[in-house]
């Protein structure tokens, strides 16, 4: 009895997270240019137009492509000397470094936004694309160094002693031991900084200073002219492409260890 | 780090050592510069003062933050139109991040029970939702609720309307404003705010618990069960009082998380209960164009989260230590 119970409320809590995204997904394939649910006349032309035919989608797409692969690369770039030296040393300072790195993702996206815009302003290159990428990678470098370090935390100190004793030099033993082994918390961690960077537009927005959009500062933009069913062909596309990469994190890694869940009850 | 330290740490921790310090001065030198430095500007500027018609000058003046508590004209005259809108942002975020805890929380105790195989799937589903933009939520939330389509639709629909004034609720509904004359509405409203919100940060509510919950040692349940404690009894002599803290700090983390959030406002809440995420905005890029004011209103906002973040950690560390 309990047990159905249990069922029930967990399958209705998954509907209703499901439920927006339905509508959307549905609304997409709307004939006309209204959103509808249930979708008018419905056909696949708002695919094309989104994917194909409206340059300013397609460019908008090519930037969102751009900005997180950049973003997110930049990230595991920062966060892996971070995470390295919070791990090998345990410092006071490392601590507080890695305290203020993450700071962008702990605060309200807008003062930090607010605060890119003045500082690129003053460096003078507001509304370049490099200033994008870098931007989402401070934003997002909480991300990485969380999972890099979880995956530090992982290795077997065992292996470390038997390459030390072995006479491994440093560099031996970080391609050998720890390279390998925090691998796919790396690749997790990029994923991570990924997929929020493709999805977010506050920061996008005052750095960009409205020279290029992505995606998501796209639909922001033309947000007080209400919603298209072109906008929701691009939600699809992200809703779609955020399970690819999960699934891919839960598949090739092990997504409840990375989300904390204890090791020892399996 | 001086040489001398460095050795120092060399003999003590078992672990290989960077030899290069000039890398992590560099490291904490970019770092610092990426992170901290928009922060201090915007902390700087609130300070600043505008000039009619072209922008802004550095300055030492108090007068952002006098406009923002008691309004540009005091002491003649005192407004709290600023204070008003931080109040709704505190408001809408309060509500919607204890609903959204509450609801996850029973909802993440049955997930941790599952097979790790199901753990994933869900996971990967949560995960997905989470990631997704605002922008996707808002509009997702805005057709369900909109007049035209959606909930409203299927009010009249089902008849559900009809059946809503025979019996005389929807008179208290259009008290609350959730309906026009001829049938309910959601747009705009603070229901529609705070249960989008809401949704908005439940798949975080989840992640966030997960740990605590996961960590649960069922031996203990399991020893009051046997003890002939009833379900209830179970729920909160055991599971409560030990994730009490983790529930606590994961609510912190939420609302803070939500005093920023801005499209669900500028699309849901009513005009008159616009929040202060939505005020810098429109005082640094939007309409008005006054950077020095929009900058004292993100650091009210910077200085309401940060005191918010600070309490979360502690009683992280708390529950941590215990």
């Amino acid at each position: 009895m309990r047990r159905t119970f249990g069922h029930i409320f967990m399958a209705l809590s998954g509907l209703v997270l499901a439920l927006p995204i339905i509508v959307v997904a549905g609304a997409s394939l709307n004939g006309g240019r209204t959103m509808l649910f249930p979708p008018e006349d419905p056909n696949f032309a708002r695919f094309v137009e989104f994917f194909i035919t409206e340059t300013i989608w397609v460019r908008a797409l090519r930037n969102s492509l751009i900005v997180a692969f950049g973003s997110a690369t930049l990230a595991v770039l920062l966060a892996w000397p971070l995470a390295y030296l919070l791990w090998a040393k345990g410092s006071k300072a490392s601590k507080v470094l890695a305290g203020l790195g993450s700071l962008p993702f702990a605060l309200p996206p807008i003062v930090f936004g607010v605060g890119l815009g003045f500082m690129w302003a003053f460096v003078g290159s507001l509304g370049a694309i490099w200033v994008g990428i870098v931007s989402h990678a401070t934003l997002f470098l909480a991300l990485p160094l969380v999972t890099i370090s979880i995956g530090l935390q992982s290795i077997d100190r065992a292996h470390l002693d038997a390459a030390a004793t072995m006479g491994a030099t440093e560099v031996v033993t970080f391609r050998t031991v720890i390279l390998p082994q925090t691998l796919p918390y790396s690749i997790s961690g990029f994923f991570f900084a990924l997929v929020l960077s493709f999805n977010e537009f506050i920061v996008m927005f005052f750095v960009s200073a409205s020279a290029y959009a992505t995606v998501t500062l796209q639909i922001f933009n033309s947000l007080r002219n209400g919603y298209t069913p072109t906008m929701a062909v691009a939600a699809v596309l992200f809703i779609t492409v955020s399970i690819a990469v999960f699934s891919a994190v839960a598949r090739w890694g092990d997504l409840p260890r990375l989300m904390g869940a204890d090791q020892s009850r399996n | 780090m001086t040489a001398v330290d460095s050795t120092k740490a060399e003999m003590t921790a078992p672990v290989p050592q960077m030899r290069r310090p000039w890398g992590t001065w560099a490291l904490g030198a970019l770092i610092l510069f990426l992170a901290v430095t928009p922060f201090i500007l915007v902390i700087v500027i609130s300070f600043g003062q505008k000039i009619e018609g072209a922008g802004w000058e550095w300055d030492f003046t108090l007068a952002n933050y006098q406009r923002f508590f008691v309004g540009a004209l005091w002491p003649d005259e005192v407004t709290f139109l600023h204070l008003q809108r931080l109040y709704y942002a505190l408001y809408y975020a309060v509500i919607a991040s204890v609903l959204a805890v509450a609801t996850a929380f029973p909802f993440t105790y049955l997930l941790t029970r599952q097979s790790r195989r199901a753990q994933s799937c869900w996971l990967v589903f949560i995960l997905a939702s989470l990631s997704l933009s605002e922008v996707f939520i808002v509009m997702g939330w805005d057709v369900l609720l909109s007049n035209r389509s959606g909930l409203p639709m299927l009010f009249e629909v089902s008849g559900a309307t009809d059946w809503l004034k025979r019996t005389g609720w929807f008179e208290v509904l259009r008290e609350w404003g959730l309906a026009n004359p001829r049938n309910v509405k959601f747009k705009t409203s603070e229901f529609a705010t705070i249960l989008t919100m809401s949704y908005l940060v439940w798949p975080y509510a989840v992640i966030l618990l997960y740990p605590a919950l996961s960590r649960l040692d069922p031996s203990l349940t399991e020893a009051a069960r046997t003890m002939g404690a009833g379900p209830t009894k179970v729920m909160t002599s055991v599971i409560l009082p030990t994730v009490k803290l983790p529930l606590i700090g994961s609510t912190l983390l939420l609302f803070v998380f939500l005093l920023g959030s801005y499209v669900t406002v500028v699309v849901f809440a009513e005009p008159a209960k616009q929040t202060t995420a939505v005020a810098v905005y429109e005082s640094v890029r939007g309409a008005t164009l006054d950077a020095p004011f929009g900058a004292a209103q993100a650091v009210v906002l910077l200085v309401t989260a940060a005191l918010f973040l600070v309490l979360a950690q502690f009683l992280t560390k708390r529950s941590e230590a215990r």
